[in-house]
C-alpha cells in the first residue's frame, strides 16, 4: 500500500482551525447558558412565619443552624425548603440515549476504517490479502 | 543563556523525571479538592445516605477506572495517556475524542479550582470583617501562578503537588481524628442530623452526578507517562495507591461532614469541611482546614494544567491539532504552547460562569471518558491478548470490571439527565460535530501509519 | 483602604508579573529556536531508549 502523505499546512490554515474548535468549544458550552436552558430546578416553599418547628427541625439541628449563622428559622427558610424537580419525559429521556449510543457507534465506526488503514500502513496487508 | 546557540541540541523531548510518589501526588491531587468542596452537592441531590451510597457507587467504578487504567497504561508510555491508548487500540477518531474529553475535563476543573479559591478568600475576607471582596484577582493570581510554574518544568511543579497534597490529606485525617476518635466528648450527633432519603431512591440515582466529585480526575495520572522514570512500574502504583488514599478521604470526608451539619446545608455548603471545622469549635482545626481547602485546590488546579496540556500536546505533536502546538521548551522541557494556549480558556470559564455548571462541563467530559474505557478495554485484550506483549500490570476479572464500569455511566448519564439534560445533549453535540470535523477535514494533515509508536505486534484480526 | 484591598492590588500585580514572564520567556524562545528544533518531539522515541516492552 502506498504510503500517505499528509500536505503541509499553512500558517493560516492552523490558526483557523484553532478558531473553529474555540468557537465550537466555547459554543457548546456557553450556548445552553444563554438560552436559560441550564441548571438547577430548584424550588423553595416558603413559608409565613416558619418556625424551626414546622421546617422539621430537631434541637441538635436548631443547634447546628445557629452555630452556621443562622439566627432564626426565616434565615435558613429558603435552604431547607429546597427542593429538587426530578421529574422528566421519557421522549426526552429516548432522545439523550438515542444521541449517546449514536455518538459512540459513529465514531467507533468511522474509527475503525480509520484504524485499518493505519495498521495497513504500519505492518504491511495481511498476508494473503491485498 | 549567550551560549546556547552553539549548545542548543538537536532534539527536544519531555525529560523522565518523576517517581512514584509524584505520579499519586498527582493523580490524589487533582481530586482531594473534591472532598474539600463539591462532592456535598452529592447530599443536596438526595440527602446524606444517598451521598454515601454514591460516594461507595462511585469508589467502585474508579476502581474499576484505576484498574483498568493501570493496566493499558503500563504497556503504553507515552504522555497523552489515555488518548494515546484510544491511538493505538480503537482508532484515531476515538483518540481525537478522548483527548479533547480530557482537555475539557481538566480545563473546566481548573477553572471550578479558580473560583472556589476566589470563594474562600471572600470567606475568609468576611471573617476578618471585610465585605465586598473583590475575587477576581484571585482567581486570576492562582491560574497565572500556576501556569508560570508548570512552564518552568514538571519536576518542582509536581513536587509542589506532593507537598500540598499531602498537607490536605494530612488534615482531613486530622479532623476525623480530632471530632470523632480523640475527643472524649464528640461533637458528633449522627443519630439526630440523619434524615431518611428525602427523594427517596431516585434521590440516590440523582446523588451518582456528584459522586464522582469525590475521585474525578485520578485516571490523570498516565498523563504522567512520559515523565515517569519507570512507567510500568511507577504508574499503576502511583495509580492504585491513589485510588485507596480517596477512598478513605472520601468516607471520612462524608461521616464528619454528615456528623456536624443538617444535610439541607451540607447539600448547599460551598467550604463543606471549612465549615466542619469551624463547627467542631476549635480554632486550630479551622485555620488547618482552611489551608487545606486551598492547598488542596491549587494542588487540583496544578494537575489540570499539568494533564490538559499534555493531552493538548501529544495532539499538536500527532498533527491531530495544529502541529505548532506539538513544541517542547528547549530549556524547561516543558509543553510550553500548551500551556499558554490554554490559560487564556481556563480565564474564560474562571470569570464568567458559575461554578455548578463548570462542574458539571468537567464530570460531562470525564463520563465521556470513563464510557470510552470498558470499550478500550476490550478492544485492547481483544486485539493483543495476555501473552501478545508484556505488561507491566494486568488487572483480574476481567471483563467483570469493565462490564461494571459500562454499568455505572449508563447510571450516571441518567444523574445528569435528572439535573443537566439540555447540557448534555449540547456537549455531544458538540462532540458529534467536531468528530464530523475531525473525519473529513484535519485528518488528512496527520501521519498515517507513524502515528502507531509502540513497539508492539500486528493486532490480532487485522 | 484595608489589608484586603492591598491584597487585591498585591495580586493583581503578580499575575501581570508571571503573565509577563510567561510571555516574554515565550517569545524569546520561538525566536531563539527554529520550528524543527521545538517540534522534535516525537511520541514513542523515549521508549525506545529507556525501556523495550516486548518479551
Amino acid at each position: 500500500m502506498a504510503r500517505y502523505k499528509p500536505p503541509v499546512q499553512s500558517k493560516f490554515s492552523q490558526i483557523i482551525d484553532v478558531i473553529v474548535l474555540l468557537v465550537l468549544a466555547i459554543g457548546s458550552l456557553y450556548v445552553p447558558l444563554f438560552l436559560k436552558l441550564a441548571g438547577r430546578t430548584v424550588a423553595s416553599v416558603p413559608q409565613d412565619a416558619p418556625t424551626w418547628e414546622s421546617l422539621g427541625q430537631n434541637p441538635v439541628m436548631v443547634e447546628k443552624w445557629l452555630q452556621l449563622g443562622f439566627p432564626d428559622p426565616a434565615s435558613a427558610s429558603d435552604l431547607i425548603t429546597a427542593r429538587f424537580d426530578y421529574s422528566f419525559s421519557w421522549s426526552s429521556l429516548v432522545v439523550m440515549v438515542v444521541v449517546i449510543v449514536g455518538y459512540f457507534a459513529m465514531m467507533i465506526r468511522l474509527s475503525e476504517t480509520e484504524y485499518r488503514e493505519v495498521i495497513a500502513e504500519k505492518f504491511g496487508q495481511a498476508d494473503g490479502r491485498l | 543563556m549567550a551560549n546556547i546557540s552553539t549548545s542548543a541540541p538537536e532534539k527536544v523531548g519531555l525529560l523522565r523525571v518523576l517517581g512514584p510518589a509524584h505520579v499519586w501526588a498527582l493523580g490524589v491531587g487533582i481530586v482531594l479538592v473534591g472532598e474539600y468542596m463539591g462532592w456535598n452537592f452529592a447530599v443536596g441531590k438526595g440527602g446524606a445516605y444517598a451521598a454515601l451510597i454514591a460516594c461507595w457507587f462511585a469508589g467502585l467504578l474508579y476502581t474499576c477506572v484505576a484498574m483498568i487504567d493501570s493496566e493499558v497504561t503500563s504497556t503504553v508510555a507515552a504522555a497523552g495517556g489515555q488518548y494515546t491508548q484510544a491511538k493505538h487500540i480503537v482508532g484515531p477518531l476515538m483518540a481525537f475524542n478522548v483527548g479533547l474529553y480530557l482537555v475539557f475535563a481538566y480545563t473546566m476543573l481548573e477553572a471550578a479550582n479558580a473560583i472556589t479559591i476566589g470563594f474562600l478568600m471572600d470567606a475568609v475576607a468576611t471573617m476578618t470583617g471585610h465585605e465586598g471582596l473583590d475575587q477576581r484577582p484571585f482567581i486570576v493570581l492562582a491560574i497565572m501562578f500556576l501556569a508560570w510554574l508548570n512552564y518552568r518544568g514538571v519536576l518542582a511543579t509536581l513536587t509542589f503537588s506532593l507537598v500540598i497534597t499531602a498537607f490536605a490529606f494530612s488534615a482531613v485525617i486530622v479532623l476525623f481524628l480530632a471530632t470523632a476518635v480523640l475527643t472524649g466528648d464528640s461533637p458528633l450527633r449522627h443519630a439526630d442530623l440523619m434524615t431518611d432519603l428525602p427523594y427517596g431512591w431516585v434521590g440516590v440515582l440523582a446523588a451518582m452526578h456528584f459522586g464522582l466529585w469525590y475521585y474525578l480526575g485520578i485516571e490523570g495520572t498516565t498523563q504522567a507517562a512520559e515523565e515517569v522514570r519507570s512507567p510500568a512500574r511507577s504508574l499503576p502504583f502511583g495509580t492504585l495507591a491513589g485510588i485507596m488514599t480517596l477512598l478513605i478521604a472520601a468516607t471520612l470526608t462524608w461521616y464528619v461532614s454528615a456528623g456536624l451539619m443538617p444535610w439541607e446545608y451540607l447539600g448547599q455548603a460551598g467550604v463543606p469541611l471549612f465549615d466542619a471545622a469551624r463547627l467542631s469549635g476549635s480554632t486550630l482545626l479551622m485555620v488547618l482546614l482552611g489551608i487545606g481547602t486551598l492547598f488542596a485546590t491549587l494542588a487540583s488546579a496544578n494537575g489540570c494544567i499539568n494533564d490538559a496540556s499534555r493531552a493538548w500536546f501529544a495532539m499538536g505533536r500527532d498533527h491531530y491539532l495544529p502541529s505548532w502546538f506539538g513544541a517542547v521548551h528547549p530549556t524547561y522541557r516543558t509543553p510550553f504552547r500548551a500551556i499558554v494556549f490554554l490559560v487564556p480558556i481556563a480565564l474564560i470559564f474562571a470569570l464568567g460562569a458559575p461554578l455548578d455548571q463548570v462542574i458539571t462541563f468537567s464530570i460531562l467530559s470525564g463520563l465521556l471518558e470513563y464510557t470510552f474505557m470498558p470499550i478500550n478495554m476490550i478492544m485492547f485484550r481483544r486485539k493483543w491478548p495476555l501473552d501478545s506483549i508484556k505488561r507491566g500490570y494486568v488487572h483480574p476479572f476481567h471483563p467483570i470490571p469493565a462490564l461494571v464500569l459500562l454499568t455505572l455511566c449508563g447510571t450516571t448519564y441518567f444523574a445528569v439527565f435528572l439535573g443537566y439534560g439540555t447540557q448534555l445533549v449540547a456537549m455531544v453535540a458538540f462532540y458529534i460535530v467536531v468528530s464530523l470535523w475531525f473525519h473529513f477535514w484535519r485528518y488528512r494533515f496527520v501521519n498515517r501509519g507513524a502515528q502507531f509508536t509502540m513497539p508492539w505486534p500486528r493486532p490480532k484480526g487485522y | 483602604m484595608d489589608i484586603w484591598n492591598v491584597l487585591e492590588y498585591v495580586a493583581w500585580g503578580a499575575s501581570v508579573l508571571f503573565g509577563f514572564f510567561i510571555l516574554y520567556d515565550w517569545f524569546v524562545t520561538n525566536s531563539r529556536y527554529s520550528e524543527e528544533v521545538l517540534t522534535s518531539s516525537r511520541e514513542g522515541e523515549l521508549e525506545a531508549m529507556t525501556e523495550d516492552q516486548r518479551n
